[in-house]
């Protein structure tokens, strides 16, 4: 007997129109568990009809209500953009009329007097962005009651987008003060998730702490399938020229020599000839998503692909999007690829993938890897939403063409083999885990100045129990939020203060925090830092390494040493550092997890082949396994390299960086950089030495490292922290002090 | 000492039972009342002037538990003794004096909803005093001859012109209009009109003929409107007590802090130019309220000015005459002199009924002040309901000890009427966060 027969009347007349011959695999399965009440995380394929899976029983539990006179909402669908929800309430909207039961949608877009009737009469459905919801609470949190005192259940679509993020913690925080203010100790909640080899991961974002009771229901239905591309380009690197046009590695030996050889003009990024070409034909005629990395390589992919277009008496197809636009010019791009029927492609920076909301592509592209395989997983979720349309990745490694001098880490290309690792990752089901032990102070600050203006003031022991015993901060106990608040409530930071018998309330700049409209949401675009030497203005990078003053850095084609970082004005002071050519890796491997890096190294180890290489790619595989080979980095981890030594732990940024800066605070300059860890003016002996020695102690004292390195703000709030909790922050999110033993010892064969 | 009136048995139950719950008694305040003689005055001299046509705004500020609701209590009803009409509401998150989300209409429906007189001290007056008014009218057109229409429509000519006037003129002839035709439904809509019942001008057109609504934006205009109707209809005035201003300074948004601040400033402005009539205020709040000059009403440059103490005013000298009354601490002779009174409303009048002799009294007092120090003096709440908790034990338990009980009295320091009810409580382990003070 199929699960049909236990939907309500009306479902199953809706179905019968629809002329459904049987319900797919993952709509059987979900049926009975959601009937049967309790949390439950839906799984299948992107289009294999988890909407459904999750509405049909939803509905027949609301139908089979006894009460019918709703004075709240039935159910709440929390979806991460609007256009999403736009998608969803067009598929619903049909279904629910059958039941006779309301739908509303709900997000920025929705004109006010739509969501003003909803919130005068609250029943049924409502589709709503983690945002709207924020904001709901927080301007009507008296209302919060009323609203959500009835939901017979919460649905989390999307769900394993929420895993790990600031966003994520936000959403749940915001289900818990929901179900607090509906006086429930809790209420059912339904994630509706991507497949992920861990499923407990999903479970638990649904649940933090509970994850173990979630029922998991997993479809097995073909979606729409994946098509996805490495595509590899060899390019001879254009390098900048010393004085007198000597081409070649410089060795830089005179201090004084160096001034002269600066490039007079900040270097722009080029787009190599034969990407532009592949990325007109490939991209124009179709709408797409393009992210091409920082915000300049931005403005360089924009600028020549609509130089393209121009010369070829085209119309313009591809626009800019990052966080320098205006808000009016973004939206602008935003509205055209979501509601022009002109083929549009937006050129993206990574860190804004969050901040766009375009549902619905035919194709994406990228510019190198991507630092993780949830954001490559998001962004495939882009496009193949379409029946019969499958979701296409494009990904563009482009390395260069080695030469004499080339850096030994450049003959690995190591942007290619990453972007291999990932895909690996990607087809593994795997996705990163929210890291252990992470303080997610920004987004508690945030929580706590919501939760203030939710109740008009709240005490301070409520609010931890609420946001940090019941709700997600479970990592932040009574002393750590003490702390917090008085930092907070500090008179040059004035977040919150203190009403007389103690209430929490908001202070006179927190008072500027709330009332923006930017308030509701958590997801800060990082912001880029300004490289700067002398008086120059070398160009913006987006900071997402942990540096310290001392240590080199490469940008724009060269080496720098890093005098002083300033976090406040984001400023980066450099100096040029005399030193053999940098490796020219310009991927992304800040932020990167361990895992990858581990794939990395069995895919340069290995001999697999992979079909989704083109020709280009498998050549530089070759080449890749060959270097590998040659300079034998199995058995040794440890290289000579010009004047230094170059170090290969084959370890996640954070392990990367924690084992530079300690080598620092053994007094080598030592700088980790895709990668790989740099010394400078180094033996390996001498470092191997120091190594064993570090991998036979206890882990070095944080707080000397912490001292040292920059603490770049990168959530939201980050900037009110006192410099204690920083320092924390720093140690406990940023660093992986504990790690530094195990990872020398691999390097050095103990 | 003065002769001790006898105390109905209704009354005590009711102090009693009120005051066990922490909150002011609506019967028998003369009984209980201590002190506070010079501030007494100062109100009745207001009442006084509003009785005559003109107006008045006092600011009750006192610590939480000192005594604001009682003394608000007191002058209502001293003004219900002077034949005015009073309208009492506590402000809330809900309830405020300008919003635009419904708040400030729901308290001017609360205000009108407690409309209380002499004869009807408890509250929903408004119908009363309608009929008074048709009344009035009814005799006038007698005695002159004319339509009872036209005595009304006459009467109501003032009304006619004030600001937001000529619907609520509107309204009342309808009423009348119905009393006369006996059209109860009629009735029945000016009323929820009056009260500020309707929320949408559509309805209110429908069932009234009238464009418009007391809404939000008409809070102080409606009070004004009924101020003056309540004139016409034969009483002296009314008086709005609101308490718990305190909530104005708890609002999290600057921008509704500063429109409800602006609001005060304009009924200061006309309190303090005699541009009202009829129509005075008693606004009860704590001292952070007032005096933070951060978010409380001195945030607001215009009213800090305007409320300042008098600088004379100082080493114990008093100026009653500015429009904030500090309810200063009861002196320790005070409280106990409230104490002998609360042992003789449990004896009902009666001294040879009292429950413990004088040295309990002291004894009391000296407990209390070792438990908690000085601080029990500043707020009466606590300490009248611990010793009307020993003194109700003691009555049913013929054979206990004063002495032995009175060991056993706890005062907790007074956080005001705040509750919490986002989270069950629960016992909070005693740390930094439960008593953080930042």
């Amino acid at each position: 007997m199929s699960n049909l027969d236990r939907l309500a009347e009306p479902v199953r007349r809706w179905i019968w129109q629809q002329q459904w011959t049987r319900l797919r695999d993952v709509q059987e399965k979900a049926i009975p568990a959601v009937l049967a009440g309790g949390d439950v995380v839906v799984s299948a394929k992107t289009a294999a009809g988890k909407t459904e899976a999750a509405i049909l029983p939803l509905l027949t539990r609301v139908l089979g209500r006894e009460e019918r006179e709703a004075t709240g909402f039935a159910i709440l669908w929390v979806s991460p953009l609007k256009a999403l929800i736009n998608d969803q309430f067009r598929r619903m909207e049909s279904l629910c009329e059958t039941c006779s039961v309301p739908l509303h949608r709900w997000h920025g877009d929705v004109s006010a007097s739509a969501k003003k009737r909803a919130r005068e009469r609250p029943s049924g459905v409502v589709l709503i962005t983690p945002e709207s919801l924020e904001a709901t609470l927080v301007r009507r949190g008296r209302e919060a009651g009323r609203l959500f005192g009835e939901l017979d259940a919460v649905v989390v679509d999307e769900l394993h987008a929420f895993i790990g993020s600031e966003r994520g913690m936000q959403l749940q925080s915001i289900l818990t003060r929901i179900e607090a203010a509906a006086g429930r100790e809790r209420i059912d909640r339904i994630g509706l998730s991507a497949t992920l080899g861990d499923m407990w991961l999903a479970a638990e974002a649904l649940r933090p702490g509970g994850g173990d009771r979630v029922a998991l229901v997993e479809g097995l239905d073909p979606g729409n399938g994946v098509r996805l591309q490495i595509r590899g380009y060899e390019i001879a690197r254009s390098r900048p020229l010393p004085e007198g046009g000597k081409a070649g590695p410089t060795n830089g030996e005179a201090e004084e020599a160096e001034d002269s050889s600066m490039p007079t003009e900040t270097e722009a990024p080029l787009v190599p000839r034969p990407v532009a070409d592949d990325l007109f034909r490939l991209l124009r005629g179709r709408s797409n998503l393009l992210f091409a990395g920082s915000r300049d390589r931005v403005e360089v992919y924009a600028d020549t692909l609509r130089a393209m277009c121009e010369d070829q008496q085209l119309p313009n197809e591809f626009f800019p999007h990052h966080g320098n636009l205006s808000k009016a010019e973004r939206e602008d791009v935003e509205t055209r690829l979501r509601d022009d029927p002109r083929p549009t492609t937006a050129v993206a920076t990574t860190t804004l993938e969050l901040g766009i909301d375009i549902g619905d592509v035919d194709g994406v592209a990228q510019i190198g890897p991507g630092s993780s395989v949830a954001s490559m997983r998001q962004r495939l979720g882009r496009s193949g939403r379409r029946a019969g349309k499958p979701s296409v990745l494009r990904i563009f490694a482009v390395e260069d063409a080695i030469g004499p001098g080339s850096s030994p880490v450049d003959r690995l290309h190591l942007d290619l083999v990453q972007s291999i690792a990932m895909v690996e990752c990607l087809k593994d089901g795997w996705c990163e885990p929210p890291s252990i032990g992470g303080l997610h102070l920004s987004t508690l600050i945030h929580q706590i100045l919501a939760m203030i203006c939710q109740t008009g003031g709240i005490r301070p022991t409520t609010a931890w129990r609420l946001l940090c015993e019941r709700g997600p901060f479970r990592t932040v106990d009574r002393a750590l939020f003490v702390a917090l608040l008085r930092g907070i409530a500090a008179p040059e930071v004035r977040l919150v203060e203190q009403s007389p018998e103690g209430l929490l309330m908001i202070g006179e700049e927190g008072e500027h925090v709330t009332e923006t409209h930017d308030f509701y949401a958590v997801f800060a675009t990082p912001e880029e830092y300004r490289i700067v030497h002398g008086s120059r203005t070398l160009g913006t990078k987006p900071m997402d390494q942990t540096i310290a003053p001392g240590q080199t850095m490469i940008f724009a084609g060269r080496r720098w040493r890093i005098v002083e970082v300033d976090d406040r004005a984001r400023v980066v002071t450099v100096q040029p550092a005399k030193k053999a050519l940098p490796p020219a890796f310009g991927g992304d491997w800040a932020g990167v997890h361990d895992r990858i890096v581990e794939t990395m190294r069995a895919v340069l180890a290995g001999e697999e082949t992979y079909a989704h290489l083109d020709a280009t790619a498998a050549n530089l595989l070759a080449d890749a396994r060959a270097a590998w080979r040659d300079l034998d980095l199995a058995t040794t981890p440890v290289l000579a390299s010009g004047r230094g030594v170059v170090l290969f732990p084959w370890v996640g940024t954070r392990k990367l960086e924690t084992l530079a800066l300690a080598l620092m605070a053994r007094d080598f300059v030592a700088s980790a950089d895709g990668h790989v860890i740099e010394v400078d003016d180094a033996h390996p002996e001498a470092v191997a030495e120091v190594l064993a020695e570090m991998a036979a102690s206890p882990p070095p004292d944080p707080q000397p490292i912490v001292d040292r390195v920059s603490k770049p703000l990168r959530a939201k709030f980050d900037g009110f922290l006192p410099r204690g909790l920083m320092d924390l922050v720093t140690a406990v999110e940023r660093l992986d002090v504990a790690s530094v033993p195990a990872v020398a010892a691999r390097l050095v064969g103990s | 000492m003065t002769p001790k009136p006898t105390i109905k048995p209704r009354d005590r139950d009711t102090i009693l039972n009120a005051l066990r719950a922490g909150v002011v008694p609506r019967l028998g305040l003369q009984h209980i009342q201590v002190g506070r003689g010079r501030e007494v005055d100062a109100l009745v001299k207001d009442i006084d002037r509003i009785a005559d046509g003109g107006a008045g705004i006092r600011f009750v500020i006192g610590e939480y538990g000192a005594g604001k609701t009682f003394f608000l209590f007191l002058v209502r009803q001293i003004a219900l003794q002077k034949k005015l009409v009073v309208a009492q509401a506590d402000l809330g998150p809900d309830r405020r004096i300008h919003a635009t989300g419904g708040q400030a209409r729901s308290l001017y429906a609360e205000l009108a909803h407690s409309l209380a007189t002499r004869t009807t001290p408890d509250g929903g007056a408004l119908k009363n005093i309608l009929e008074s008014f048709v009344q009035k009218a009814a005799d006038r057109a007698k005695a002159t001859g004319k339509t009872v229409e036209a005595a009304i429509r006459e009467s109501l000519g003032d009304i006619r012109d004030m600001v937001a006037g000529y619907d609520f003129a509107t309204v009342i002839a309808a009423y009348a209009q119905g009393w006369e035709e006996g059209n109860d439904e009629r009735q029945a809509a000016a009323l929820r009109w009056l009260r500020g019942e309707y929320t949408t001008k559509t309805e209110a057109r429908a069932d009234l003929g009238v464009r418009t609504i007391i809404d939000d934006a008409a809070f102080y205009d409606g009070l004004r409107l009924l101020a003056r109707f309540v004139r016409l209809a034969g009483f002296g005035g009314l008086v709005v007590c609101l308490d718990e201003l305190v909530n104005l300074y708890k609002l999290q948004n600057a921008q509704a802090r500063k429109q409800n601040y602006e609001q005060i400033l304009r009924i200061l402005n006309d309190v303090l130019q005699g541009t009202t009539e009829g129509l005075g205020f008693v606004l009860g709040g704590t001292p952070e309220f007032l005096y933070d000059t951060r978010r409380g009403l001195y945030s607001y440059e215009a009213l800090q000015s305007r409320l300042a103490t008098n600088s004379f005013a100082a080493d114990g000298l008093a100026d009653y005459s500015g429009p904030v009354i500090r309810l200063a601490n009861l002196t320790p002779e005070e409280l106990y002199h409230l104490l002998e009174r609360l042992r003789d409303v449990f004896a009902a009048g009666d001294p040879a009924r009292h429950l413990v002799p004088d040295e309990a009294l002291h004894a009391f007092m000296t407990h209390c002040e070792k438990r908690i120090g000085e601080a029990y003096f500043r707020t009466p709440r606590n300490t009248v309901k611990a010793f009307v908790d020993l003194l109700s034990i003691l009555e049913q338990n013929p054979g206990a000890d004063w002495r032995e009980r009175l060991g056993m009295v706890g005062i907790a320091v007074d956080r005001g009427a705040e509750v919490e009810t986002l989270l069950p409580e629960q016992d909070e382990p005693d740390d930094e966060l439960t008593d953080l003070k930042l």
